[in-house]
């Protein structure tokens, strides 16, 4: 993969295909916190080149279920497959990456510098200069990253995260901090690395961008998976099809399945 | 090996990280005239026992730059090492914990063992830094005229390096272990306070507790500063140190569920339990100071080392017993290094020997070989030698002709020191991290 690739590069054939195929297995997945269970049973699957939306209420389990998938934080019990093939702990850096939210890394570092130290790490795939003018941090290259706002601090990560080279990209709240016209552009640019063959997940707390973003989306309500599946199959799910609200949005799913 | 073809990336990361940490400068700073007033003052009190301005000169032979430059100038680093490194070295764990960037670091082509790796180099390297003003100081006093024996400076420099290492160690230990960057403060200078606790319990008590005393920062420290390598103190020195950072390196590694990382915290730290238990049943040591403090006098040293057998002392002196100071250092520490077979036995009931004086057995040092027994109360070398000589029935040697340690008196004043120490080197490192903050735009 060099640059990022348009939406329509791949035959549609060649993008179904790619839908339905499971890149990540979660199965039967469970993590306490002493007596309190923070994730119960969690099972879904991630399928290559989708984005994936991850949605719930506050207290849900959506960053900890991100944090045992990297392998930050240990899981008490279940599976994690990709591939069909078990992930041990030591691969699962080669398989994803977890961008977490509200993270300064580095503080007294320059933009320019958490950039390049990406680049050199990863040899990344896409370009560097192609994140920075897209993701508006030519101004910033000389700032110091303790010094950056909240927004310009979440597109700095972003770049980083999509400097990385792993199938999987887990985001964790990638539009928080943002305004509406970088969350539009960030949207297109996460649109176009799907389209590119890379996978997404994204947790998300502002259901309006979850649905214009997302290809699937799993809600997670404490600690365990309320629905899973497009908007359509969620709107199922809750029996809103039932001529009740049959154009229910994602509030009103979100509302009937939690 | 892909991760190790990294590393020195991952070492480019640890040292900006480090020289961006506002705690790498102020040490910098807070060295150079530590270093400078420990230097003046070794100087000028070395001028006034050498007989400065025509007054009295001490005996040349007490003169050694060992004692009276090196160990007072580099001591200021045994300060440094203690209460501003380890806050340099915990910030290098504490500030990725604090402000996320472990999260993504954990996730990076490499092990936690890599990363606690670079950290470590990072620090060393920084540490490399700071011994600038003492090797100023050296220069310094070589233009004074002074002299230098290589191998005792060379040594102490090795003291002083492991003193960092396992201070460094302790550091990144408690860093990764604690919460937060000042429960590893605490953690750490709790660490230090207890060493010193030791220390001054066990120079009151002797006996086992002063064997493991040995092993304290401070206590190591004392035999580079004596001019004595001891193999038992680099070997047990250098395995707590790598136990550090090796423990950090296990407990980062926040993905295995806590059970799992204690457990193998537990077993790492058996192992290196055991290294330092067999670290410290090594008897091998050299005697690098130029007078031989540490060392009988050759023909006296060959003379013993025909004793094959095991030999038992069995002193009667109360640990804060003056003479028994006198024995220790004047006697015992150099027949430990002749005989290695020798057993010691602090048979005193007290502390102080206040009630044990009046006891007809106090002040005496029984001396046990091959089934044969003698007692002796005196704790002079001369005399203690020919009394082992009599017991283990070889005959006295006659006086070697070694040469005589002439001294080194220097009358000089540190001329220049004041300026460097305490104007140019500050004013050297503040340029220096002002252009290290530029450069980092």
């Amino acid at each position: 993969m060099s640059g990022l690739i348009g939406p329509h590069s791949l035959p549609l054939a060649a993008l179904t295909r790619r839908l339905t195929m499971a890149l990540l297995t979660v199965n039967g997945l469970f993590k306490h916190f002493g007596a309190r269970a923070v994730l119960r049973d969690v099972s879904f699957g991630v399928r290559q080149g989708e984005v994936l939306g991850l949605i719930g209420p506050n207290g849900a389990g959506k960053t900890t279920l991100f944090e045992c998938l990297a392998g930050i934080l240990p899981n008490d019990g279940g599976e994690i497959s990709a591939n069909g093939q078990r992930l041990v702990l030591t691969r699962r850096k080669t398989a994803l990456f977890y961008l977490p939210d509200g993270v300064t890394p580095w503080a007294q570092q320059s933009v320019d510098w958490a950039i390049g130290f990406f680049e050199r790490l990863y040899a990344a795939p896409v370009k560097a200069t192609e994140l920075i003018d897209i993701l508006k941090l030519e101004s910033l290259r000389r700032a110091r990253i303790g010094s950056l706002s909240k927004g310009e601090r979440k597109r700095l990560t972003l770049a980083l995260g999509l400097l990385t080279p792993q199938p999987l990209l887990m985001l964790d709240e990638p539009f928080d901090g943002l305004d509406l016209r970088q969350t539009r552009d960030v949207m297109a640019l996460l649109r176009r690395q799907a389209a590119g063959g890379r996978t997404l997940m994204l947790s998300i707390h502002q259901l309006v961008d979850a649905a214009r973003v997302c290809d699937r989306l799993i809600l997670l309500n404490d600690g365990g998976v309320a629905g899973e599946g497009t908007i359509d199959e969620l709107r199922a799910q809750a029996n809103l099809n039932d001529g009740r609200l049959p154009e229910a949005g994602l509030e009103e799913i979100f509302l009937a399945l939690t | 090996m892909r991760s190790l073809s990294r590393l020195p990336t991952l070492f480019g990361k640890e040292w900006r990280e480090l020289t961006a940490s506002r705690a790498y400068w102020l040490l910098l700073m807070a060295v150079g005239p530590l270093v400078g007033h420990g230097f003046i003052n070794a100087v000028a009190l070395y001028a006034e026992a050498s007989g400065v301005g025509g007054g009295p000169a001490a005996l040349p032979q007490g003169l050694t730059p060992l004692d009276g430059m090196l160990a007072p100038t580099f001591g200021a680093y045994d300060l440094a090492v203690t209460l501003l490194f380890p806050f340099v070295a915990i910030r290098l764990i504490a500030a990725e914990k604090e402000s996320g960037a472990l999260k993504l670091a954990l996730q990076m082509p490499f092990g936690a063992g890599e990363m606690v790796a670079a950290k470590t180099m990072a620090l060393v390297a920084g540490w490399l830094f700071a011994w600038l003003p003492g090797l100023i100081a050296v220069v310094m006093w070589k233009t004074y005229g002074g002299h230098l024996y290589v191998p005792e400076t060379l040594n102490l420099l090795l003291g002083h390096w492991l003193r960092m290492l396992l201070s460094g160690g302790l550091a990144i230990a408690a860093a990764a272990l604690a919460e937060s960057a000042a429960s590893a403060a605490i953690v750490t200078l709790g660490f230090t306070i207890g060493t010193w606790a030791l220390d001054f319990i066990a120079a009151g008590r002797g006996g086992w507790l002063a064997e493991l005393a040995a092993y304290t920062p401070a206590a190591a420290l004392r035999f580079f500063e004596r001019g004595l390598l001891r193999l038992s103190v680099v070997i047990v020195t250098l395995a707590l140190a790598l136990a550090g950072f090796a423990v950090a390196a296990v407990w980062l590694h926040t993905g295995r569920k806590f059970g799992a990382r204690l457990l193998r915290v537990a077993v790492l730290l058996s192992l290196v339990a055991v290294v330092v238990w067999i670290g410290s049943l090594a008897r091998a040591s050299w005697d690098l100071s130029e007078n031989r403090r540490n060392s009988f006098p050759q023909a006296d040293e060959a003379a013993l080392r025909q004793i094959r057998e095991p030999m038992r002392v069995t002193i009667n002196l109360a640990a804060e017993d003056p003479r028994l100071m006198d024995y220790e250092r004047g006697v015992l520490n150099k027949l430990r290094r002749v005989l290695p077979r020798l057993e010691v036995v602090y048979a005193a009931q007290s502390r102080t020997g206040l009630f044990e004086g009046a006891e007809e057995r106090y002040g005496e040092i029984w001396y046990e070989l091959g089934g044969r027994k003698a007692m002796n109360r005196s704790t002079t070398e001369p005399i203690v030698l020919e009394q082992l000589y009599q017991l283990a029935g070889i005959a006295v040697p006659a006086p070697s002709d070694e040469p005589v340690f002439p001294g080194y008196p220097l009358a000089a004043h540190p001329k220049g020191a004041r300026l460097v120490f305490y104007a140019l080197w500050p004013l050297a490192v503040i340029s220096a991290w002002w252009l290290a903050r530029h450069r980092r735009r």
